[in-house]
């Protein structure tokens, strides 16, 4: 075993393969800046090449590629406010919030660290938990999976902010949410729910458009309105508090960026739970992470934590998106199902198999993470400054660009016009919630959850009947879910004390 | 001699027209490829694959080029190819075999008719296979008979074999399964079947072959299109106890016997569609794309168009009744 | 203060009346069906009345109504603030009808020149070359690349 996990090293460092992940890693590099160049498309788009390849090269050019697709995408976020991988839209709220403040390097700094620390801890988990995943994966069943859901929904306490009438809109915002996502065909009953005739909506909204017009449209708007650069009226020296800030940011909390990067793993261990789901809820734990009301109230204003927390995730659950697929031949992501093609076109069959007879190219797949996402942050590292100075540009400049960025983005999920209209309509609704306070999040928390929810509910609920609710890990989790829902009022009187005896 | 002569330069310059017409028009041009699904799913890889070495056979070496047009189950593309695509020989389209079901039963937002298209064929030809676990008891359809607690069976939703196949099984061979659907693809029913959360899964022969290979599942019934590996199981339709269960089988799998078809827009130009229907005959015989295609998995059978309309035909035909009765049991899904 | 809170109550009314749209489609489906919309349409219901209420008759404590979110500058002028915000708006639908009137690949460098000409008033040679260089991006990687299927414009249609 350990030699299998040194050989794995040998082979990527090995020239052809070390060159050809490179290439691997300079197209994932554009793809994940780019707002709808999603990673899958082009994985898809590449399996053509790796062909000729020998199983180590193919995986080290598409894992190269892949695994620095969520690094990059943050960066598109910090910057301007759109996401540049579906993703990568939880860095927006504080990292784009740090980018208006003069912050954008420190805060590129962080999403690039973070990063960095949850791919590395991904592929960590990829390596040991090799022994044990399969029972691992194999006892989160539909029961399992709908009570993750509901964990994750409950969330959405912790995402709308303080006081009562927060919450009320938060869990507004959610519920909101977790409608939008029952617009398609039900799986139960064949019925089309609220598609309104239009052969777009059967298969459901789709992920992308919906971000990028809830997200991008205010922050445009915005930089209209302010008539100034992102980084609004700061002269050019304080665009300092650069790239190392960021960085050390990430070990300041570094036992946050842990947690968050387990989150991520986690998450991505579980087939189904798909990839926008992890970067909300460790946003969601890192605002619990939050000591007092003053903070809370700090993110989604840019507190760098709000970056780092989403920054690791998605990067770490590409490692854990990669045990369900190599050990079972069943995609842990989107990306992953296409991946699985790559296995099929170099005759390998995932399963057991790759733990013991092609234990060597599984290692070399962790190490391809691990080099991968070093190469990309070190070689990001120097120009990051750089870049951080385009949030210095004029916004009359910037806003024709981010537009067309946001357009075409939306435009390649369905290569369809109705991308265009969701896209829209989503803008007005985000715009219209920042207007009125209503938090953002939990819609989208809602959004990805919904059809999770509501598939593993009745997948356990025929298949078990009732007693799928006595399950030992579901037990757990409905605990968890009680504990996260609450949370934000526990803190609440312990900070109410102080102001009282400061005040009485 | 000089007859031969004569005859020979007679032939040839009745020949040259059909080619350098050829030639000719296809030369620098670029042959679109319309792909109902977004990329990386089955008709997408297919299509990519055809798409490299298709220019070998097209006089004038076009580039063919992929364009994915996803949506409604590849209804939306297959209401672009009939009614906005141009028909002149440089687009051509591959949609769900299935869609002709969504035809007969006159689903909501169908605009196209199958007959019109000027067709090329189909590429490949599937099985539908209801497969259980290994590790059950259950080897025949004996054994599924005789079962005392119901079979579960994971299913994605409606529209999809997966559902739709046993289903039919279920109400009209008598056998006593239960379905669950609500598995968000395929891959994870099969990751169900190992959690033994879910017994067995039925679907495409093609998509479950690397888990009966694994010996994680076994195949007990199938659809009549053969295969040499599961030519001894049972028939589905043979199983119905119903002539109407038997007739509604027979419409879902007839079009599997076209599982990747390829179309033009109707009005395509006849010397044109000659062209391209050549060139795909002679692609699914190019000894490079059959061995890259056995190594991905990708079986190739060539059915040419005429067979194609006559499949078509033989669903199109069944009569109003028929059409209502199988909606009942088969609704057209994403 | 007055004109945020007509808003907010605009914003819950059409949440209520989205509420209510749920749930009176899910009448119409089988129970499995319409388990779900129901069990999110019946809070989200009251919860968008009670949001109604408390956003036209009552008032807001400064320290709630702080989501977990950006909030729009406040540093410009209101009259200011509401032209530039009617300016983008008007702009962005315009690109839509753009892209619906000629096609994407047109559409798009067009409409980085008459908005770099037009709203930022900047001059020929950068909005010139954005234009280009934004065309070259639209054809090269979109078009030549990835092959993306941009439908015709309307005009374009109309002659043909």
């Amino acid at each position: 075993m350990l030699d299998a996990f040194i050989q794995g090293l040998f082979v990527v460092l090995q020239w052809q393969t070390f060159l050809v992940m490179l290439l691997g890693i300079f197209l994932g590099f554009w793809v994940g800046l780019l707002p709808g160049l999603g990673g899958a498309t082009t994985l898809a788009l590449m399996l053509p090449f790796i062909y000729k390849m020998t199983p180590v090269e193919a995986f080290a050019f598409l894992l190269g590629m892949h695994a620095v697709v969520a690094t990059t995408g943050d960066i598109t976020s910090v910057l301007f406010g759109v996401p540049g991988e579906g993703t990568t839209a939880a860095t927006i709220l504080d990292g784009h919030a740090m980018a208006k403040k003069g912050e954008a390097g420190r805060a590129l700094g962080a999403a690039l660290m973070s990063s960095l620390v949850g791919a590395l801890i991904g592929a960590f988990a990829l390596a040991l938990s090799i022994p044990i995943v399969r029972p691992l994966v194999l006892t989160f069943g539909a029961p399992e999976l709908f009570m993750l859901a509901v964990v994750g929904i409950a969330f959405i306490s912790s995402l709308s902010g303080q006081g009562g009438r927060a919450l009320v809109r938060g869990i507004l915002a959610g519920l909101l949410g977790l409608l939008f996502a029952m617009v398609g065909e039900d799986p139960q009953g064949g019925v089309q729910r609220f598609t309104f005739g239009q052969l777009y909506l059967w298969g459901g909204l789709d992920l992308v458009p919906v971000l990028v017009g809830l997200f991008a449209i205010p922050e445009i708007v915005d930089l209209a309105v302010r008539g100034t650069a992102i980084a609004g009226e700061l002269p050019q020296e304080k665009l300092g508090r650069g790239v190392w800030e960021g960085v050390k940011d990430t070990f300041r909390h570094f036992w946050l960026t842990v947690r968050c990067s387990l989150i991520g793993t986690f998450i991505g261990i579980m087939p189904g739970l798909g990839g926008g789901v992890a970067q909300w809820i460790s946003y969601g734990h890192a605002v619990q992470s939050a000591r007092d009301q003053e903070e809370r109230r700090g993110f989604g204003k840019g507190d760098v934590r709000g970056v780092l927390g989403p920054g690791a995730a998605n990067n770490s659950k590409e490692g854990g998106a990669l045990i369900p697929t190599i050990a079972f031949g069943v995609p842990g992501s989107s990306a992953m199902a296409i991946l699985l093609g790559a296995f099929f076109l170099q005759g390998i069959m995932p399963g057991p198999d790759m733990l013991d007879k092609y234990l060597v190219l599984t290692f070399s797949m962790v190490w391809t993470l691990v080099v991968a996402n070093i190469i990309t942050v070190a070689a990001s590292l120097f120009f990051l400054n750089q870049l951080a100075k385009l949030t210095l540009v004029r916004g009359s400049i910037l806003i024709p660009l981010i537009l067309l960025l946001a357009f075409i983005g939306s435009y390649t999920s369905n290569n369809h016009l109705g991308d265009l209209v969701v896209f829209l309509f989503f803008g007005f609704t985000g715009y219209l919630m920042i207007r009125c306070g209503w938090p953002r999040a939990p819609l989208v928390l809602g959004f990805v959850l919904g059809k999770i929810a509501e598939n593993n509910f009745y997948i356990s609920t025929i298949r078990y009947g009732p007693s799928w609710l006595m399950r030992p890990v579901v037990l757990v989790l409905i605990l968890a879910t009680v504990i996260v829902m609450i949370y934000p009022f526990i803190q609440l009187p312990r900070r109410r004390a102080p102001a009282e005896a400061a005040t009485g | 001699m000089v007859l031969m002569q004569a005859l020979f330069f007679f032939l040839v310059l009745l020949w040259s027209p059909i080619v350098t017409y050829g030639a000719s028009y296809y030369e620098g041009k670029t042959v679109t490829v319309v792909v109902g699904y977004k990329p990386g799913g089955g008709y997408d890889r297919y299509a990519r694959l055809l798409a490299r070495y298709l220019p070998k056979y097209i006089p004038g070496n076009p580039t063919v080029v992929i364009q994915n047009m996803p949506g409604a189950n590849s209804i939306i593309s297959a209401n672009h190819l009939y009614s906005v695509a141009k028909p002149d020989g440089l687009t051509v389209g591959t949609f769900n075999n299935g869609l002709v079901i969504a035809q007969l039963t006159k689903v909501e937002g169908v605009r196209y008719d199958l007959t019109k298209f000027a067709w090329i064929g189909s590429v490949a030809s599937d099985a539908a296979v209801l497969t259980v676990r290994t590790d059950l008891p259950y080897k025949s359809v004996e054994d599924l008979r005789k079962a005392k607690e119901p079979i579960i069976i994971g299913a994605t939703g409606p529209g999809s074999s997966t559902y739709d196949f046993p289903t039919l099984l279920k109400e009209f061979a008598g056998l006593n399964f239960k379905l669950v659907p609500g598995y968000s693809s395929s891959s994870d029913i099969m990751l169900a079947v190992e959690r033994k959360e879910v017994d067995g899964r039925g679907g495409s022969y093609a998509s479950i072959l690397p888990f009966i290979d694994r010996r994680l599942v076994q195949p007990l019934i199938r659809t009549r299109v053969q295969f040499p590996e599961i030519e001894k199981l049972p028939v589905d339709e043979d199983l119905a106890t119903s002539a109407k269960g038997r007739a509604i089988m027979a419409v879902r799998s007839t079009p599997e016997s076209i599982y990747r078809p390829y179309a033009a827009p109707p009005g395509t130009p006849d010397d044109r569609m000659k062209i391209l229907r050549d060139a795909f005959a002679r692609v699914t015989k190019d000894k490079e794309l059959l061995a890259e295609a056995k190594k991905t998995k990708l079986p190739i059978d060539y059915v040419a168009a005429e067979e194609a309309l006559k499949v078509l035909q033989e669903v199109l035909n069944q009569p109003q009744e028929m059409a209502q009765e199988i909606t009942k049991y088969i609704k057209f899904g994403d | 203060m007055k004109a945020t809170m007509n808003l907010r109550f605009f914003l819950a009314l059409a949440a209520t009346l989205v509420a209510s749209y749920a749930l009176y489609a899910s009448m119409y489906w089988p129970f499995r069906t319409a388990l779900f919309p129901r069990i999110i349409g019946v809070p989200l219901l009251i919860l968008a009345l009670v949001e109604m209420a408390l956003s036209a008759f009552g008032t807001e404590r400064q320290q709630e109504g702080h989501a977990v979110d950006f909030e729009l500058t406040t540093s410009v002028d209101t009259a200011v603030a509401r032209r530039r915000t009617r300016a983008i708006v008007a702009w962005t639908l315009g690109f839509l009808a753009l892209i619906l009137l000629i096609g994407f690949p047109l559409a798009v460098p067009l409409f980085v020149f008459l908005y770099l000409k037009v709203a930022g008033g900047e001059g020929w040679v950068l909005t010139l070359s954005l234009a280009a260089l934004s065309w070259l991006f639209m054809k090269g990687l979109f078009d030549r690349l990835l092959h993306l299927p941009f439908p015709e414009g309307w005009i374009f249609s109309l002659w043909s």
